[in-house]
């Protein structure tokens, strides 16, 4: 008994040291509960959805978060969906922001709290080719209040746009610059087409 | 002796890997921690583009998104609030309440502003004070409210320039190179960072001094690396990262360093920091040299700000008190530039608040975002980016108060990602942009002729 008391000890110390906390960390606390089925969907309840977000971080496959504005893990070294840190990555904050359904053939309308932890069945080229039933791509000069540009690698929603031609941009950056809304040019780069969400109602 | 050895052993691992789980499941729970929606009562934002150049007696409604915390019932905020409108820039402010519409693809909130107030000669100013009904929080548009309020302004006999349809691949080539590394970390080399994955990224900005220096910010490296006008390099350590960061040369031969997080930067000529400084506003677009210092472009406000004068910096209230729509030109002027819809551009050139020229600008091929709009003799240089959904190029425009005096097309690809504006600078007279590619980063020049 001695021993599994000391040994105790010891594990709960190298628990609290930094290579044990690299992993498995923030997703503890998530949940898995079924998200709310919503009939309305406007855009600036999807402004306030996405804004809620900035600040939490980002995580590579991520999609669960907290909202008291502190990323509790930044930094993670990039690409590893192991490292389960605080924030979405840019697919996963569209994908709840959006909110859409896990299975591609349905519109969903539903909504996701903050710490249900899900990402979705779209990563950013999934998104920027209009795939699942609720997307679409639309024109660039015509995209407006979340709607997104999206690459082969990143997509992010437009926040809304701004004077001098470019658009403030609400994404899931990196793990080092997080989730915050960015000015961006992502309108007139060709790397990046336009796409949007079915079903808004105000 | 042998059982109990073994059972101790068994004891003890035991033990170890119930801490461990242990330690794991409380930091895990303690760092996820409860949702707040309830504690974040007096968070709220907003979003505004305002009419910054109209045409004169069309009808002006200004829109307001109003953000606020999500609600557990998946509605929008339940905003409110007024804007508050005078014509001219002097006199008191008058209070009309915003209305609330149905949609929200512009801004849900809005204000019609009255005939009286839109048509007035030198145009209106306003403010806005927006609040979220359910907590009470309520935030000011600009942050400088009535001391730096927006300013509308009619173009007055604008010179009409017609862009047409832009043909893309008749680009023009640079001047001159005048700055050139190769990926890497050695010492003459710009730091490349990411993976074709998830996208690269690389020198985020530059900027161009007097005496022709040519400064690039080599944000992976954490350092500026210097080219004299006489082609010589110099690295200057900067002792922390600055991805994505945007750069300006200070006039004390220092450097300003405008991190994507809203902090100013400056660092002294050998890289030392002496002071950072949080923005105003929760965005930026662009990092420019004022008359006094460093001043910055940001929203919601849509104003640029002053972050320091005269080598100190400036708080936050101050930065948003001594806010301006237009910004300060090296002739002394002002310009204020205004993108509408997806095709047309408005420029005005002022001095002392009187309009000198101004330019209606319209295009056949969508334009973009404004990279660079700066003085350079009598004339305005715009550079604005043109596109398609499968193409762009950089427009250049060279504008003088009878219209347009030339225009050129420049390449806009590049391998990595920049600061939003900072892929121009214009100095000396000649004009630089910062490119990349799988060799390296370089600063070309592209010297501006101007029919007289």
């Amino acid at each position: 008994m001695r021993r599994f008391v000391a040994m105790l000890v010891l594990g709960l110390a190298l628990s609290a040291s930094t290579g044990a906390q690299a992993y498995h960390r923030f997703w503890a606390g998530c949940n898995t509960e079924a998200p709310t089925f919503m009939t309305t969907m406007t855009r600036d309840a999807a402004q306030d959805y996405a804004n809620a977000a900035r600040y939490e971080g980002y995580q590579w496959g991520g999609g669960c978060w907290n909202y008291d504005d502190v990323d509790s893990y930044p930094n993670d070294p990039p690409s590893e969906v192991g490292t389960h840190g605080e924030g979405g990555d840019c697919s996963g904050l569209t994908f709840k922001t959006w909110r859409e359904s896990t299975d591609t053939t349905r519109d969903g309308r539903y909504y996701w709290r903050a710490l249900r932890n899900v990402h979705g069945p779209y990563d950013a080229a999934a998104f920027r080719a209009g795939s699942g039933a609720p997307n679409h791509t639309v024109a660039k000069s015509t995209a407006g209040v979340m709607d997104a540009f999206a690459s082969n690698t990143h997509i992010g929603m437009v926040f809304t746009r701004s004077l001098y031609g470019g658009d403030q941009i609400v994404e899931a950056k990196c793990e080092a610059c997080g989730t915050n809304i960015f000015y961006r040019t992502y309108r007139s780069d060709s790397a990046y087409g336009g796409v949007g969400r079915w079903g808004w109602t105000g | 002796m042998r059982r109990s050895s073994i059972r101790s052993l068994a004891g003890g691992a035991a033990g170890i890997t119930a801490g461990v789980i242990g330690g794991i499941a409380l930091t895990s729970v303690s760092a996820a921690g409860p949702t707040r929606h309830a504690d974040t009562a007096a968070f709220i934002d907003a979003a505004h583009v305002p009419p910054a150049l109209t045409l004169g007696g069309e009808p002006l409604r200004l829109r307001y998104a109003i953000v606020c915390p999500p609600r557990d019932d998946g509605l929008a905020c339940d905003g409110a609030g007024s804007v508050y409108l005078r014509a001219g820039t002097s006199g008191p402010f008058t209070e009309y309440p915003l209305n609330r519409g149905e949609d929200s693809a512009d801004g849900r909130y809005f204000v019609d502003v009255p005939r009286g107030i839109a048509g007035a000669r030198e145009g209106f100013s306003y403010y806005a004070v927006l609040r979220d009904e359910r907590t009470g929080a309520s935030v000011t548009v600009p942050s400088g409210g009535a001391d730096a309020p927006q300013r509308s302004r009619p173009l007055k006999r604008p010179a009409l320039v017609r862009l047409g349809s832009h043909v893309f691949g008749n680009v023009r080539e640079p001047s001159a190179r005048v700055a050139f590394a190769h990926w890497g970390s050695g010492p003459a080399d710009v730091g490349l960072a990411g993976t074709r994955d998830l996208g690269f990224t690389g020198p985020s900005s530059f900027d161009v001094e007097q005496d022709g220096t040519a400064d690039i910010l080599d944000s992976v490296n954490e350092r500026v690396l210097r080219w004299s006008a006489a082609g010589r390099s110099e690295s200057v350590p900067l002792g922390e990262p600055a991805e994505l960061a945007d750069l300006a040369a200070a006039d004390d031969g220092g450097f300003d360093v405008l991190e994507p997080q809203g902090v100013l930067k400056h660092f002294r000529r050998d890289g030392a920091r002496q002071w950072s400084q949080k923005l105003s506003d929760r965005t930026w677009a662009k990092l420019a040299r004022g008359r006094s210092g460093p001043v910055v472009l940001e929203q919601p406000s849509e104003e640029w700000m002053p972050v320091a004068a005269d080598g100190a910096p400036l708080t936050r209230a101050e930065q948003a008190h001594a806010a301006h729509a237009a910004r300060g030109l090296a002739n002394g002027h002002e310009l204020l530039v205004d993108r509408i819809g997806a095709s047309e551009l408005r420029v005005a050139e002022l001095h002392d608040g009187a309009q000198l020229h101004s330019w209606r600008i319209t295009s056949e091929t969508p334009l973009g975002e404004v990279q660079l709009a700066e003085s350079r003799g009598n004339g305005i240089v715009v550079v604005t980016h043109v596109y398609t959904d499968a193409r762009d190029e950089f427009e250049v425009l060279l504008l003088q108060g009878g219209g347009l005096a030339s225009r050129f097309a420049v390449a806009s690809s590049s391998w990595t990602e920049t600061a939003p504006l900072a892929r121009f600078r214009l100095a000396r007279g000649a004009l630089y942009r910062l490119r990349t590619t799988p060799e390296g980063a370089f600063v070309d020049r592209f010297d501006l002729e101007v029919p007289q």
